[in-house]
């Protein structure tokens, strides 16, 4: 599916294009025609951005399909998009997610649909333009413009404590925001101009001191939305209260929004910065996946077992970055994406149990696979993909960023392993319990096995956890120039190129 | 002289005389529509304004030697003023309903209001700030104890009264020590005099009493303690027209006393304005969170917009002047709109406590979404009018920092007073659609103009949001006449 111009067009026509969905959704009447316009819609986009991949030239870390108009000439801000090897896998896990959101609320969502699939369609607007954008006030517009439909969703449809919940993460996010924004007109102010390939271009120019502040501002902006140990406590709240789709989108795409802002802001635009500050940010990775691990060990709660094993993931990848060599960059991009399958996929599962039980109490779940094959197969699988089994996706994740690691301090090493193990055991014990259980479980043979529709639901994340644990090099290959060009920017004066690696595909 | 000088100040005048005539022969029953008349006569005001009044960028003529001046600052003031006090005669249309008499006195003050302000936006010269600020104060006296029921009312009257004539007398004060040392009175002739008088202690201290009463007027903190009493007893459209048209008129007379009449001594006061800046916009942001009753809560909420207008005011530069004009811009549509939705609830809802929005999202979905814009509009997230304006305040307070690192302090206060009031705008969206118990389901139905009103408010916010270069030009253009 492409035509004339697809390349001058795709980028704005995935922002867009979800806008205009929404727009045609308020003049439909009946729920399920509203489900099935929803999910069209963000199918068609789905199929509409797949030959960005095929389009694209790996070859250059150079920005692609690129568009740019002016917006507002008098204040300089332009409407500008492109994509490059990193947003490239970004952007299609989010239109490729999207779907996959609609399905898993199509029985969950029973109150206002309309003003659900709205947001939901706003969402995908807005989190696709903050990938794509090249401007950085476009690049805050769309920020900021996903708090409010995420709000909604967490704050109308969510759990008994809703409104906290998603006060909570408005105000948190939004506190963030305000220091990044300050950074862009520091930045502006610095530079004249808000193009962002053009501050990176100047980056060289800016004194140590300078870098530290703009760095400073960027941390607290990103580290809130990864979010990384000390900065999660509304990550918890927001996700045991969200419904499913918004859970999935929270854990799926908008905390790879932080670690997208490292990757795309703090290292090539504060590379000075990075060097002196990354000592400390490994170890508060580190602390991430210690903290985020043993918490995770004490829930009873599905959710919020998810939720917490979420910040120990986002610690990998934030030690991934900061580890600053090919190995760790890389691996962070790769766990940024598996995390986004695998716990994509392990909220919905939490949702099909919710549905069902009407509780997310893991002793209440216990054995509920003995009656329900299907859905043990299946749950069994993202939890093995959860604690990095040989073979699935978080597996090569997780071993780039520890191999990028170990190059850069074997001490640090040392405390992330007991992360990989605790892993596995909050892993392998919400599976216990969930597929087998003790010898009085409670009696679900009465529960109902998945239908079509939840089959069809995770079937796709099933695809990818095992296409990417066994043949990454599809994924790989697209982002290794932008990932040589990233660490050029950063490492390009301050010290000589790294010691090549043996790095997997 | 030429009389097409002063023709919106005349145009007026007249229109509020004739509202006072027309009170006299027209049935009772009929008074209240005379609101719409009036309206509509503002609006063919407007319309010759931007038809017949061209003034050529940085081109200013004056008036009565000097006195009056008319520039693009004092046009962009008087449609500014215009617009804000149709929306205010519209609103006190819908709310005439609960006024036991007067009517007609009410609209005819409103407009004898907007003269002041009219002529406030030209006053070049001590004489003129004078007599126009107290034309716009002593009808405020009246319009805030319009409610003579209602004991709020009397309240907000006596305290606006007793605070004012206190405001008043340190501008006399200020004027007159200005006047005796150096024999002056016109801004004009000021400037040319005051770069020698930069150190003079009684020079400086006449100075500062002047701005603590046009602080009165903007209700920056120290002066501040005046607006929730006053905010919360005044009937809405005098709040509305207060927390716009009066606080616009005293940006406009700081603008030209600071950057016209002393511009060399106002470059000294950076470090002056900015901790007046910080203060107020800390203090309305801080009290305005254990508020509950919504007026009081938005009268808190004016001190701290009034903390970030001084932003561009503290920054000294023609960015930071043209942010100011922006940011009222933006700040005319939002507060406009928020001030008509709370007109048209608490019309029906005799309290005013936040709880009184409960089940608005069912009652009006349009009254429910242009509050909730509002609000948003207000706490300063795009893509509406306020982000832009904060975006540019900001932007301007920033770019000095540099040379003076007192300045990243602001803009650190700044930011977090934007982080606190998300709290409170928070709590009225909260109340809106998501309070467990809605006393009363009645639909609200807006009348024709006011549905028109709501729809400008939310366009404008939109507009000024996405597509702020007309504006941003404009602003650009006219402060071109400041230093």
């Amino acid at each position: 599916m492409s035509f004339p111009g697809y390349n001058d067009s795709v980028l704005s026509l995935l922002i867009f294009g979800p806008l205009l969905a929404a727009a045609l959704a308020m003049f439909l009447r009946s729920d399920n025609l509203l489900r099935g316009w929803t999910l069209v819609s963000t199918s068609a986009l789905a199929v509409f951005s797949l030959p960005l991949y095929w389009r694209f030239d790996p070859s250059t870390a150079d920005f692609q399909f690129e568009v740019n108009l002016p917006w507002i000439p008098v204040l300089k801000i332009h409407y500008a998009l492109g994509i490059d090897g990193i947003s490239l896998l970004l952007v299609l896990l989010t239109t490729l997610i999207m779907p996959l959101c609609v399905l898993a609320s199509w029985r969950y969502i029973n109150t206002r649909v309309k003003e659900f699939m709205i947001c939901l369609l706003i969402m995908e607007s807005a989190m696709v333009g903050v990938f794509c954008a090249l401007d950085f006030i476009l690049f805050f517009v769309f920020w900021e413009a996903m708090l409010i439909p995420m709000a909604l969703l967490i704050g109308i449809w969510g759990g008994p404590r809703k409104v906290y919940a998603a006060l909570k993460f408005f105000i948190y996010t939004m506190a963030g925001s305000v220091f990044l924004l300050v950074a862009i007109i520091a930045l502006f102010i610095k530079v004249g101009s808000f193009s962002i390939p053009e501050i990176m271009g100047h980056s060289q120019s800016f004194s140590l001191n300078f870098q530290r502040w703009i760095f400073l501002a960027f941390f607290i902006s990103f580290a809130i939305k990864v979010p990384m140990f000390p900065f999660h406590t509304w990550l918890p709240a927001a996700h045991v209260e969200a419904p499913t789709a918004g859970s999935v989108l929270l854990a799926s795409i908008l905390l790879k929004m932080g670690t997208y802002g490292f990757l795309r802001f703090s290292l090539p635009m504060t590379p000075d910065a990075t060097l002196f500050f990354t000592p400390y940010i490994l170890w508060l990775s580190v602390a991430a996946i210690l903290y985020g691990g043993l918490t995770a060990l004490a829930q009873t709660d599905l959710k919020k077992l998810v939720a917490y094993s979420s910040v120990a993931h986002m610690g990998f990848a934030t030690l991934g970055i900061f580890a600053l060599n090919k190995a760790g960059l890389e691996g962070a991009v790769l766990v940024m994406i598996n995390h986004g399958i695998t716990t994509g996929a392990l909220f919905i599962v939490v949702g099909i149990i919710y549905e069902r039980l009407h509780t997310r109490e893991l002793a209440q779940t216990a054995g509920m696979g003995k009656h329900m094959p299907v859905f043990a197969t299946f749950a069994g699988v993202f939890a093995l993909s959860s604690l990095a089994f040989p073979g699935t996706n978080s597996f090569i994740g997780e071993f780039l960023v520890l191999a990028g690691g170990f190059e850069v301090s074997r001490s640090l090493m040392i405390f992330v392993v007991p992360g990989v193990v605790l892993a596995a055991a909050y892993m392998l014990r919400m599976l216990q319990k969930i597929a087998y259980g003790g010898t009085a479980n409670p009696d679900h043979s009465r529960v109902p096995d998945l239908g079509l529709r939840e089959i069809v639901t995770l079937a796709p994340l099933l695809v990818f956890v095992f296409w990417i644990g066994l043949h990454p090099e599809p994924f790989t290959r697209v982002m290794h120039a932008s990932v040589q060009n990233v660490i050029q920017q950063t490492q390009g004066r301050a010290a000589p190129a790294a010691p090549a690696v043996a790095v997997l595909p | 002289m030429n009389t097409l000088l002063l023709s919106h100040e005349l145009l007026v005048l007249a229109l509020g005389l004739l509202v006072l005539l027309a009170d006299l022969w027209l049935p009772r029953g009929l008074r209240r529509h005379l609101g719409y008349a009036a309206a509509a006569g503002l609006a063919g005001i407007l319309l010759f304004s931007f038809l017949a009044i061209r003034v050529a960028p940085g081109e200013v003529q004056y008036a009565f030697f000097e006195m009056y001046a008319l520039d693009g600052l004092a046009l962009f003031f008087k449609r500014f003023s215009l617009l804000a006090a149709l929306m205010v005669l519209l609103m006190s249309v819908e709310f005439a309903e609960s006024m036991p008499t007067g009517v007609s006195e009410y609209y005819a003050l409103t407009l004898f209001a907007l003269l002041g302000m009219l002529l406030a936006s030209s006053a070049n010269d001590f004489a003129l700030l004078f007599v126009s600020l107290e034309l716009i104060t002593i009808t405020f006296y009246v319009l805030a104890s319009f409610h003579r029921s209602r004991m709020t009312s009397l309240e907000a009257g006596v305290k606006y009264l007793i605070i004012g004539a206190l405001s008043t007398g340190f501008t006399v004060y200020g004027i007159a020590l200005v006047y005796g040392l150096t024999g002056k009175l016109n801004f004009n002739e000021l400037a040319a005099v005051s770069s020698s008088l930069g150190g003079n202690r009684l020079f400086l201290f006449g100075m500062v009493l002047i701005l603590a009463g046009l602080g009165f007027k903007i209700a920056a903190v120290p002066f501040q303690i005046w607006a929730p009493d006053v905010y919360q007893g005044a009937p809405v459209p005098t709040t509305a027209f207060l927390a716009v048209g009066s606080k616009a008129a005293g940006f406009v007379l700081l603008l030209r006393v600071l950057f016209v009449a002393v511009p060399e001594v106002s470059f000294q006061w950076g470090s002056l304005l900015i901790v007046l800046s910080a203060i107020t916009i800390l203090y309305g942001n801080l009290c305005a969170i254990p508020q509950r009753n919504l007026k009081r809560l938005l009268g808190y909420s004016s001190i701290a917009h009034a903390g970030y207008l001084l932003l561009g005011i503290a920054a000294l530069s023609r960015d930071g002047q043209s942010a100011v004009l922006y940011y009222l811009g933006g700040y005319l549509f939002t507060l406009l709109g928020a001030f008509t939705v709370l007109c048209l609830v608490m019309r029906q809802v005799e309290s005013e406590d936040i709880a009184s929005l409960a089940g608005l999202g069912q009652r009006s979905p349009l009254l429910a979404a242009t509050l909730t814009l509002a609000m948003v509009s207000l706490a300063g997230l795009p893509p509406l009018a306020g982000f832009v304006g904060k975006f540019l305040l900001l932007k301007s307070v920033i770019a000095q920092a540099p040379a003076q690192p007192g300045y990243y302090g602001l803009a650190f206060v700044a930011i977090a007073g934007v982080v606190i009031s998300l709290y409170y705008y928070f709590g009225v969206i909260r109340a809106i659609y998501w309070s467990r118990t809605a006393p009363d389901l009645s639909p609200i139905q807006p009348s024709a103009p006011i549905r028109a009103a709501l729809y400008a408010c939310i366009a404008g916010m939109f507009y000024l949001g996405l597509f702020p270069g007309t504006l941003v030009n404009l602003t650009e253009e006219v402060v071109k006449v400041l230093r």
